[in-house]
């Protein structure tokens, strides 16, 4: 397999391996600034996999919905950040663990 | 163009109706002639009606298309035989006559727009019962009469008494209704018409009998709640709280006679059954013998009426179960006039002693109110059947058919010895003597639409027996007349006036004093304290069910459940964001593993 | 061929996105996604996707960084102070990416289609800006649409999530 050739499933194995890692950002990382970071790994392991899906099946629909997903992603980090900024404003720190006021 | 008189006749009322309580509600000076008017215009076209001679194959007005679904069908059509034609001259002229003297009467009501405004929605109404070509549609104005009753009878709302009285009346409508609505669907589906036309040549072809029996009592259901006739009968005596207008109209002279016509309508159906006959029949006699003798203890001059109406009514319902529709329907256009003058008389008394219902507090009014005593007396001796007014022609019609039963005879005969007894009591202890009470002594005459109508009453109490009532309806002939039945019913209605001589004349306050006739025989009583007492605990078991099963366990148990499953799940929220994005990666990883799963399996 | 990109690739994917979860520095972190998203572009080109390998570098790479660079500036936030070690945890990720490794080719492998292999020209399917477009606004154009809509209303919700309050 190591030196076969390179198949699909290759490319979706990677894509799961950068979605784990990306998991593992989001769950383990204190820091609400990395944990985006993090959740922009998890949309790009998606994309891979799509990608690679359409190079399969030959057709560009995947494709296109990678597109899509490039876009929310672009306007979730917008979000995401400006929320973060007035969190920061309000508590002066980016950490996870300091955000708690749900808790009963 | 005849053949649309009905429609107009019909509508008119209706149009003032709708018209006084659209626009012209504040401004009585136009609404109360309005309504008057719309009266006069279905008057003259019922007497064009009635002149006009019937064409071939009966009269009846162009039919709209209604109700049409497999094997019912209902055009809303109105029908306009000889029946149809009497009835709707009576209601208009009775009608006609009441408005006038309504003018009067309720000259200074600040709501008699409203008065007038209901009154012309009764006159459309009732000519609906009589116009109706098939039973649905005489059911609709059925409910509509009832409508305007409870209103007209709760006219003046600020008396609880009112409020009572029209809840009492409409409430009582509702059960005798039920077995109306029961009746006319049972007559659906055993004949598969509803249309009077065609009902006696369906009915002659036969039905079973136990069929037609029950369909037949479920139809005199309806007759006993709108005609009040045991035991349906103690709305009547209580809706005179209305105003005296309102009981002269609705309360004797048409709206409770609407039962009648209506059992005369479906006659080919009663006569199926000669279980359903004989009970119609019985009913009648007893029901003219209760209230005469209840009559004989009232001190309310309007009750006194109502109940001598119930007596009257159950004679019409007596013709009816003896199946001489032609006699009924004649003491029906007879009683209206000396019933419908009678009260007119009443009120004008009562007019005349400021708002003085009681015949003990009146007293003396035959100086001060002569046109008026003597109007009471012309009633009072038809309503007696004395010859030769009017009542005396259209009774011995009906004691004519009664030759071969005894029972009936003697329950109605009996009947006429109080009806007489209690009359004369009314007049003496009323108009005679001295008065009693200060409204009494200021007691005068009303203005000119009082009196007019009476008079014109008067003279059709005195004039209508010579009435052609039975050859223009074209019914089957009367009964040969038996000597007997006519002299022993006169002797007993000329009999019942010396008792009521002797003890009444010049008398101060009752000489006689009968516990259970003061108490109309206890049904009130019996209905409050079986029928409602039973209801009401039906109601305390449907609370008490309310209460503790739906609301305390379903709604409030709900909402407890909701709240404590709440609190406890409040206890794992830790507030920490990455927690639970990692219970919910664990879900999305527990549902791809279901997905795979079902793959490869 | 073919092996060689993939495989250098992939491990400098892996190794980058790896950087991102694990070290300090935020600036750091921003940099090393950078990378990765690169790496990312890069095998979108052995998929022959060109167009949106353009896209990834120009939008992700480019704008988006952009923006989380300007907003570790502006927060100006410091490197996470080090914690203790906590073994057990250290020991927890050790095993869950041992399971990890041994699992997921088993995962893949479920798949029948995995196993095609994906050659370089086999099959003309090389899409485009053209192909794209053209999709976009015939097929996915109500789809579009709505996305413009979010961008819009993901500006507006930035403004006034940043605004200060005029008062204080």
């Amino acid at each position: 397999m190591m030196l076969g050739e390179i198949t699909l499933g290759h490319y979706l194995a990677l894509s799961t391996l950068l979605f784990l890692v990306g998991l593992a950002g989001v769950l383990l990382r204190r820091s609400l600034l990395i944990v985006m970071m993090s959740l922009e790994l998890l949309l790009n392991a998606a994309n891979l996999a799509l990608v690679a899906a359409a190079r399969f099946k030959g057709i560009p629909d995947p494709q296109v919905a990678v597109f899509f997903v490039i876009t929310v992603a672009a306007a979730e980090v917008a979000v995401g950040l400006a929320i973060l900024v007035a969190i920061f404003r309000l508590k002066k720190t980016t950490s996870a663990e300091d955000f708690a006021s749900l808790k009963f | 163009m005849i053949a649309y008189a009905p429609y107009l006749i019909l509508l008119l009322p209706l149009l003032a109706a709708v018209a006084i309580r659209l626009f012209l509600y504040p401004f009585p000076r136009i609404a109360v002639p309005v309504s008057v008017g719309a009266c006069l215009g279905s008057f003259l076209g019922s007497l064009m009606l009635l002149n006009a001679g019937t064409p071939a194959g009966g009269m009846a007005a162009p039919a709209v298309p209604w109700i049409e679904l497999a094997g019912l069908k209902a055009g809303f059509s109105l029908v306009a035989d000889p029946l149809a034609r009497l009835m709707t001259t009576t209601v208009t002229g009775v009608a006609l006559l009441v408005h006038i003297y309504s003018l009067g009467y309720l000259a200074k009501d600040p709501c008699r727009s409203r008065f007038f405004a209901e009154l012309s929605l009764f006159v459309f109404s009732m000519l609906g019962i009589v116009f109706a070509d098939n039973l649905i549609t005489m059911f609709i104005f059925w409910e509509l009469v009832g409508l305007s009753s409870y209103l007209l009878i709760g006219f003046w709302h600020q008396r609880p008494a009112a409020g009572a009285a029209a809840n009492k009346a409409f409430l009582v409508n509702r059960i005798g209704d039920f077995g109306f609505i029961l009746g006319i669907l049972g007559a659906w589906s055993l004949f598969g018409t509803i249309s009077f036309a065609d009902l006696p040549s369906r009915a002659a072809s036969g039905a079973p009998f136990w069929a037609a029996t029950a369909v037949g009592l479920g139809l005199l259901c309806g007759c006993l709640g709108k005609s009040a006739q045991l035991p349906l009968h103690v709305w009547l005596p209580d809706s005179m709280e209305g105003p005296t207008p309102v009981s002269s109209l609705l309360h004797a002279a048409t709206m409770v006679v609407a039962g009648v016509y209506m059992l005369i309508r479906v006659l080919p159906i009663l006569e199926l059954s000669w279980v359903t006959m004989n009970t119609i029949a019985w009913i009648g006699a007893v029901m003219t013998l209760l209230p005469a003798l209840i009559a004989c203890q009232q001190n309310d001059i309007k009750r006194i009426l109502a109940y001598s109406t119930l007596s009257e009514i159950a004679y019409m319902v007596m013709a009816v179960g003896l199946n001489i529709p032609g006699p009924g329907m004649y003491h029906l256009v007879t009683h209206a006039f000396f019933k419908c003058l009678l009260f007119l008389a009443a009120g004008s008394a009562i007019h005349g002693c400021h708002e003085e219902q009681d015949i003990w507090k009146m007293g003396g009014l035959r100086k001060r109110m002569p046109f008026t005593f003597l109007v009471t007396w012309v009633g009072t001796l038809a309503l007696a059947a004395i010859p030769p007014f009017s009542g005396f022609w259209s009774k011995d019609a009906i004691f004519a058919a009664t030759y071969d039963r005894p029972g009936l005879a003697a329950c109605s005969m009996a009947a006429g010895f109080f009806t007489s007894f209690f009359m004369l009591r009314m007049i003496l202890v009323a108009f005679g003597g001295k008065p009693r009470s200060e409204g009494a002594t200021h007691a005068h005459e009303g203005p000119p639409a009082m009196v007019v109508p009476m008079l014109c009453l008067a003279v059709l109490s005195v004039l209508g027996g010579i009435l052609p009532i039975s050859d223009f309806l074209g019914m089957k002939p009367d009964h040969p007349h038996h000597a007997w039945t006519l002299w022993l019913s006169l002797l007993l209605a000329v009999a019942g006036f010396f008792p009521a001589y002797h003890l009444y004349q010049g008398a101060m306050q009752d000489p006689l004093r009968v516990p259970i006739l003061q108490a109309k025989f206890y049904v009130d009583e019996f209905y409050q304290r079986g029928l409602v007492a039973m209801q009401d605990g039906l109601g305390r078991l449907a609370d008490a069910f309310e209460g503790w099963v739906v609301r305390g366990f379903l709604v409030r148990g709900s909402g407890v459940a909701a709240r404590v499953a709440g609190q406890g799940l409040r206890l794992v929220q830790c507030g920490q964001v990455q927690l639970y994005a990692a219970v919910f990666i664990l879900g999305a990883l527990g549902v791809v593993g279901w997905l795979l799963g079902r793959v490869s399996s | 061929m073919e092996q060689f990109f993939f495989w250098s690739l992939a491990v400098g994917l892996l190794a980058a996105a790896t950087s991102v979860v694990t070290l300090r520095n935020p600036v750091t972190n921003a940099v090393c996604l950078v990378v990765t998203l690169v790496f990312q572009a890069a095998l979108f080109i052995t998929l022959e996707a060109t167009f949106l390998a353009a896209v990834q570098v120009i939008v992700y790479a480019g704008a988006v960084m952009v923006l989380f660079l300007f907003v570790i500036m502006l927060l100006d936030v410091k490197a996470e102070a080090r914690r203790p070690i906590s073994w057990p945890k250290v020991a927890a990720v050790l095993v869950g990416a041992a399971a990890v490794v041994a699992g997921v080719p088993k995962l893949v492998a479920a798949f029948p289609a995995a196993r095609e292999p994906l050659r370089w020209s086999a099959q003309s399917s090389t899409f485009g800006a053209k192909e794209l477009g053209a999709l976009l606004f015939t097929s996915y154009a109500p789809l579009f649409l709505a996305t413009g809509v979010l961008l819009l209303v993901a500006t507006i919700g930035v403004v006034v999530l940043c605004r200060r309050d005029p008062g204080s």
